[in-house]
């Protein structure tokens, strides 16, 4: 009552701030992407699409969106299937759930370089614990498999240094990273399933646990789903932590984990090239921007805020 | 007839019994193997930071290693006598992560950082989602759609432009530079404001009956009723900027004092050789349990604060 | 204590005008009853003399002083809300004491840590007052408790012991009750009655509940579409209606309406004359009012009256309410009769309806309750105008 513009006082420093870190940011990144701009410089020339044109034309950018969408199509899936299969499994146990719940979860917390550089210890081709514990297998049944036995034969993989494995593993701690994740928010969704519907499902003669998924569980995660898709979507577009560790400098063997991330910031902050750094950000944005907003269409015609 | 009808649901029942119980044990069997995967690099942080420099190159010892003592030469090169430089390899592992690099300037760094973001995040965020959520006024719809359009904006993907600027302004390997574009938290505001629209607005108005102003609702009931979700704001917050390493990384060059924990370990690692691998698995190992050991205590409040995005 | 009178109030949100130019004075030290269906703008009102909204015209006056300008907390009115509304981070006791701190003490003295110590005196001269009102609420046991802690009915003293502290002019109780259990709410009833007697205290109790209405005012207000239909004692405004809609509102079951007709003097029914009188000038269709209790059911072998069929029958134990189908079906009655008074009937009986032309109310065209004369038994007239 006292005030009628008190509200100002309180939504001004959020308004001010939103605009100022947020929106000019990306007029920022917009104006900037059609110019040569590089910090230092005075002046900066307008060169219109030049920019957006060597991103779409030039091999090392074929290179970077073919990492980069490997890199999403393959831990997108991988880590919402692992996901929902862990929180179906674990929900579905009489004991012990929530030990595996809680390791799950751990690599969540954990910062992801630390880890990253672990894996990169575990995967030392030499001294790693994983080709270690690889070379005890050789000689034993697990040479039936073509590829182990091969690999015994010609020693293992270098893992992180080989062209042809390079993004797969990235990709590998990608998903070990953020399935545990997804999991979660299955499990939170889960919760969120009446069990009566279980049992008029079950009633009405869906007999095994395959039908009482189809019929039950899967519509009705259905707003998980979507939102889970689209969380794991926007992290995997943001891969860095992982690229930058392992590769410093190049993005991996043959440019093989050239990530948009870390494109941007090899051009722009180690070359000072701001003009293509800004154009693969507007590309970068939006990408997750539409996602997002896809995201938010989807569930929208659920869901009404109030 | 009536047998018929009697022994059907018998035998379906110990049927489903059984394969329960086999169902039961194979699911173990896979959740074990995943959770051996996923504690893999856990296992490897930890053993190797009790271990020496041997130990690691031809992977022995098992998990604590053998703890003989072993010649640092580093400490020899210092000109002390060998019988003073022999140190056993965990606690040789431990003092270099901390004395080789400003390791604790780098945790407190991280507590410095993150407590602020947090802080300052709350200060901005709740008037604001107050007065979206409990007070009428012009415009109030559309500085919410302004919310929900910023919900889209992730902070990382227009790090460029948020680096020029503050370069532009000479703040770069600066804390403000850590801190300032993390200012903002309007996924912060949409929590709260969700958060208090649930609050009865007959508690505001006997606030106001009491004499009450309007900031001081803010602060002294909201503020409080609003604690769980804070809570897992909190958690969420922390998480996210105690482990984030791209922002630091862009915006601290060079020098170490400001360095988070992140990106200390990432130096450590650039110059490490053989010997090294033990004091920075120790260093990870620092870096990585404050959170863990966090989450093992509250893991029901953790995992409501890092899904909290899950409300959007 | 003091009067209060709010002014020609008006308040709209947005395009809908929830109160229409309403009037209402309320004495010094009644209790009195804001009555009406939900979104009648009742609520609103009390929010107005609260403090808590700003009307779009009108004046309100407390004491005779002018009120509009001043802040809800100044205007040394106390409200209990619904919801309780109590601080959930807070115990009873520093709930109680919140309005006393806020109004008696500094910025400073408010301060934590630092402010107890400073006004040590202070403080405990607010706990004394805080723990005067909780002996007189029986509440004490509960002060170091929160309220996530309490019973519906102990919240709701508690809720009684922040208003009464600060001993307020004027007590606003909106829908107080309604979120306890029936028989809770029958209890508290009384106690409020026996507070609002042992304070003297103005009430202003908002409620749609007609049956607290009923019991517990003084004077009750009869609201709808953000008017006051009529604003008079409990038993006036049961007995007296104003109008057909008033009439309808109050009374369970509702009132039984017939549709007369009018002619020279008289109401006539089903062709027949009642044993009343109208204003002669009145001609046309009338409805007669009767409440259930002043319907009297008779075997179909009585020849007198109107001629119906029982369709249903409520037991309520003390009571029994008999439903008939009058005129084939096209009218429903209610009557309430006394159990096991003697007179039962079955589901399906024919039986005939009649009732006492002195009890009967008679409303125009329009709604109004029209004055009439009982050839039977005259009752004094005795109405204050509102």
């Amino acid at each position: 009552m006292a005030g009628r513009s008190v509200h100002i006082w309180f939504v001004a420093p959020a308004i001010t701030l939103m605009c100022l870190i947020l929106l000019l940011p990306i007029l920022v990144a917009a104006v900037l992407s059609f110019t040569d701009y590089s910090l230092g410089n005075t002046s900066a020339e307008w060169v219109g699409f030049e920019n957006y044109e060597k991103v779409f034309t030039r091999t090392t950018y074929e290179k970077m969106f073919t990492a980069t969408f490997t890199y999403v199509f393959v831990v997108v899936p991988a880590s919402v299937g692992l996901g929902l299969a862990a929180a179906l499994a674990i929900n579905s146990l009489t004991r012990f759930g929530d030990i595996y719940k809680t390791i799950y979860f751990l690599p969540v917390m954990a910062a992801l370089l630390a880890m990253a550089i672990v894996w990169e210890f575990a995967l030392h081709p030499t001294v790693g614990i994983v080709n270690k514990t690889l070379v005890k297998g050789c000689g034993s049944w697990l040479e039936v498999w073509g590829w182990y036995a091969y690999q015994c034969a010609n020693g293992f993989p270098l893992w992180l240094t080989d062209k042809n494995y390079a993004i797969w593993v990235v990709a590998f701690i990608g998903i070990w990273q953020g399935f545990g994740f997804n999991m979660v928010l299955y499990l939170a969704g889960l919760t969120g399933v009446p069990r009566e519907l279980y049992q008029a499902a079950e009633m009405d003669g869906a007999r095994s646990a395959w039908e009482r998924f189809r019929l039950v569980t899967w519509p009705m995660l259905g707003p998980t789903t979507v939102f889970v898709v689209t969380i794991s979507c926007i992290r995997s577009f943001q891969v860095f932590d992982t690229v930058e560790a392992f590769y410093p400098q190049g993005g991996g063997p043959g440019k093989s984990v050239f990530v948009m991330m870390f494109a941007i910031y090899e051009k722009a902050i180690q070359q000072n090239l701001m003009g293509i750094g800004a154009a693969i950000t507007v590309i970068f944005m939006s990408f997750v921007m539409g996602l997002t907003m896809l995201q938010r269409w989807l569930v929208e015609r659920r869901v009404h805020y109030s | 007839m009536t047998d018929t009808t009697l022994s059907a649901p018998a035998r379906t029942e110990r049927v489903t019994n059984f394969r329960f119980s086999a169902t039961e044990t194979l699911k173990h069997v896979c959740l074990i193997l995943g959770a051996v995967i996923v504690l893999l690099p856990f296992y490897v942080m930890l053993s190797y930071s009790f271990k020496s420099p041997s130990e690691i190159m031809t992977n022995t010892g098992g998990f604590f290693g053998a703890q003989e003592l072993f010649r640092d030469d580093y400490c020899i090169k210092l000109g002390n006598e060998v019988a003073d430089c022999m140190v056993k390899p965990w606690i040789y592992n431990y003092t270099t992560a901390f004395s080789k690099a400003p390791l604790l300037r780098y945790l407190m760094n991280g507590v410095i950082v993150t407590a602020s973001i947090f802080f300052i995040q709350v200060l901005v965020a709740l008037p604001c989602a107050y007065a979206l959520a409990k007070l009428r006024w012009r415009g109030r719809e559309t500085v919410f759609s302004l919310v929900l359009f910023c919900l889209l904006i992730p902070v990382h993907a227009i790090a460029l432009p948020l680096y020029i600027m503050l370069a532009k302004l000479g703040l770069t390997n600066t804390y403000a530079a850590l801190i300032v574009p993390w200012t903002i938290s309007v996924f912060g505001i949409f929590l709260m404001r969700q958060f208090f629209m649930t609050v009865p607005d007959d508690l505001i108005d006997a606030a106001r009956m009491d004499g009450m102003s309007e900031f001081g609702i803010i602060w002294q009931v909201m503020l409080p009723t609003a604690i769980p979700a804070l809570l897992a704001f909190a958690i969420f917050s922390v998480v996210a900027h105690w482990n984030d390493y791209f922002w630091p990384r862009i915006v601290i060059t060079g020098t170490r004092e400001l360095f988070t924990p992140p990106l200390g370990l990432r130096e450590f690692k650039g110059d490490a050789d053989g010997d090294n691998f033990g004091p920075m698995m120790a260093t990870a190992t620092v870096i990585v349990t404050p959170l863990i050991v966090a989450f093992m205590l509250a893991q029901r409040r953790f995992i409501e604060g890092i899904t909290l995005t899950g409300m959007k | 204590m003091a009067s209060i009178a709010l002014k020609h109030i008006s308040k709209s949100f947005g395009d809908t005008q929830v109160l229409k130019n309403v009037d209402l004075d309320i004495h010094a030290g009644e209790f009195l009853t804001l009555v009406g269906p939900s979104g009648c703008g009742k609520s609103t009102l009390l929010r107005i003399l609260a403090g808590l909204e700003a009307p779009n015209d009108g004046r309100i006056e407390i004491g005779g002083a002018h009120m509009n300008a001043v802040r809800a907390s100044e205007r040394n009115l106390a409200m209990v809300f619904q919801s309780y509304a109590l601080y959930p981070h807070l115990t009873v006791a520093e709930n109680m004491m919140t309005p006393l701190k806020l109004r008696d003490l500094t910025m400073l003295e408010r301060a934590p840590v630092v402010g107890p110590i400073l006004a040590r005196k202070k403080y405990h001269a607010l706990m004394g007052q805080v723990e005067a009102t909780a002996k007189v609420l029986k509440i004490e046991e509960l002060l170091g408790r929160k309220p996530g802690q309490l019973s519906g009915g102990q919240r709701q003293r508690a809720a009684l012991g922040r208003a009464m502290v600060r001993k307020p002019v004027a007590f606003l109780m909106d829908e107080p009750l309604s979120n306890l259990d029936a028989e809770l709410r029958v209890h508290m009833r009384a106690e409020l009655v026996q507070l609002h007697q042992s304070l003297g205290v103005t009430f202003v109790y908002v409620t749609h509940d007609q049956a607290e209405a009923l019991t517990m005012s003084d004077r009750m207000a009869v609201m709808r579409n953000g008017h006051i239909m009529q604003l008079d004692t409990p038993h006036l405004i049961y007995t007296r209606p104003d109008t057909l809609e008033v009439a309808k509102f109050i009374g369970s079951p509702q009132i039984n309406v017939f549709e007369g007709e009018a002619a020279n003097g008289s109401v006539r029914l089903a062709g027949k004359a009642l044993s009343l009188r109208v204003d002669p000038a009145l001609s046309g269709p009338v409805h007669i009012g009767v409440r259930a209790e002043h319907l009297l059911i008779e075997p179909a072998a009585r020849a007198a009256g109107l001629s119906g069929k029982v369709t249903y029958q409520e037991n309520l134990g003390s009571d029994v309410f008999c439903h008939v189908a009058l005129m084939d079906g096209k009218a429903k009655m209610i009557a309430r009769m006394a159990a096991g008074g003697g007179k039962s009937f079955e589901v399906g009986d024919e039986v005939n309806v009649r009732f006492a032309t002195e009890h009967a109310l008679i409303f125009g065209r329009d709604g109004a309750r029209l004055e009439v004369e009982s050839k039977a038994k005259p009752e004094p007239l005795q109405r204050k105008v509102a």
